[in-house]
């Protein structure tokens, strides 16, 4: 790449500055290439260990848009930058916050009933103790039923209960990269 | 090597560089990329960035050569950051040495 080519090339990729700032950072890579010049080098030797026009204009550029945020403090780019702040908020909030107490309700659902269902025969026992004339024989067989079903349920519960946790665990961590992930400046 | 951590490393090359005496770019460009493997283009966004934040003043001066160069001087502000830096940097390399002394077998 000739200088020529290479200052073209950096110019376009910072057509977002203003042309002051443009000419400025101009100015530093045309000394550059004056001194390795007069040095003996050749304009493609210089342009190469100068490494690419447009990674360079990446980095100029994310340094302009972080201080724009940082010292022009007018209403517009605070409402920009607090919309940003509390975007991020509300989705981790809808998106970590919702499906938690979404999987919590169905664990504790899941718990509860099973319990519940294998309690049921002591239940029939207790009505049958306060009321004798009330216990039918189908209380009995139906509760035990449900008990054993119960006891299905419970072990379940176990296993679900371990792999849900597992499974959030895991999804909070890709939350956190993906977050972070977003906040990276290269 | 990392990125980030090259960044950060150049900033405290370009500092010390300039603790003792005033430099143009193109010399501290040539002083870091004699010791290191760089962009070489990517100093010069530092130094603008560095400029900004009040470490370095610049000034233009005539050279024998060619055109005037721009020369950047290290602010009182410049010479504060950079001893905060060496003593981090020293920290931290004391801190991986050891780790590595400790690690690694060398027959």
């Amino acid at each position: 790449m000739t200088k020529e080519q290479f200052l073209k090339q950096l110019n376009s990729s910072l057509n977002r500055l203003s042309f002051d700032e443009r000419q400025d950072i101009l100015q530093d890579y045309e000394e550059h290439f004056s001194i390795g010049l007069e040095e003996g080098k050749t304009e493609e030797q210089i342009a190469a260990s100068l490494g690419s026009p447009n990674q360079i204009a990446k980095e100029l550029l994310a340094e302009y848009h972080l201080e724009k945020v940082e010292t022009s403090a007018n209403a517009a780019n605070i409402i920009r930058a607090v919309w940003a702040a509390i975007g991020l908020g509300f989705f981790n909030l809808v998106i970590v916050l919702g499906p938690f107490i979404g999987l919590v309700g169905v664990v504790f659902a899941g718990w509860a009933a099973g319990i519940a269902f294998i309690c049921t025969p002591l239940l029939v026992l207790i009505s049958a103790v306060i009321h004798l004339s009330s216990f039918k024989f189908f209380d009995l067989f139906f509760s035990l039923a449900l008990c054993g079903s119960g006891l299905f349920i419970i072990i379940g519960m176990f296993f679900a209960t371990k792999w849900i946790t597992k499974g959030f665990i895991r999804y909070l961590k890709f939350n956190a990269t993906l977050v972070k992930g977003g906040l990276k400046r290269d | 090597m990392n990125v980030q951590f090259k960044k950060g490393v150049l900033e405290l090359c370009v500092l010390v560089l300039l603790d003792k005496k005033d430099r143009y770019g193109y010399e501290l460009v040539q002083k870091i990329s004699n010791q290191i493997e760089i962009s070489e283009g990517t100093v010069y966004p530092l130094l603008r960035r560095l400029t900004k934040e009040e470490y370095f003043t610049t000034y233009l001066q005539e050279s024998s050569e060619g055109p005037s160069r721009k020369y950047y001087k290290l602010t009182d502000k410049g010479r504060e950051y950079l001893h905060e830096l060496v003593e981090e940097w020293k920290q931290f390399s004391n801190g991986v040495n050891q780790l590595i002394k400790e690690g690694v077998n060398i027959d």
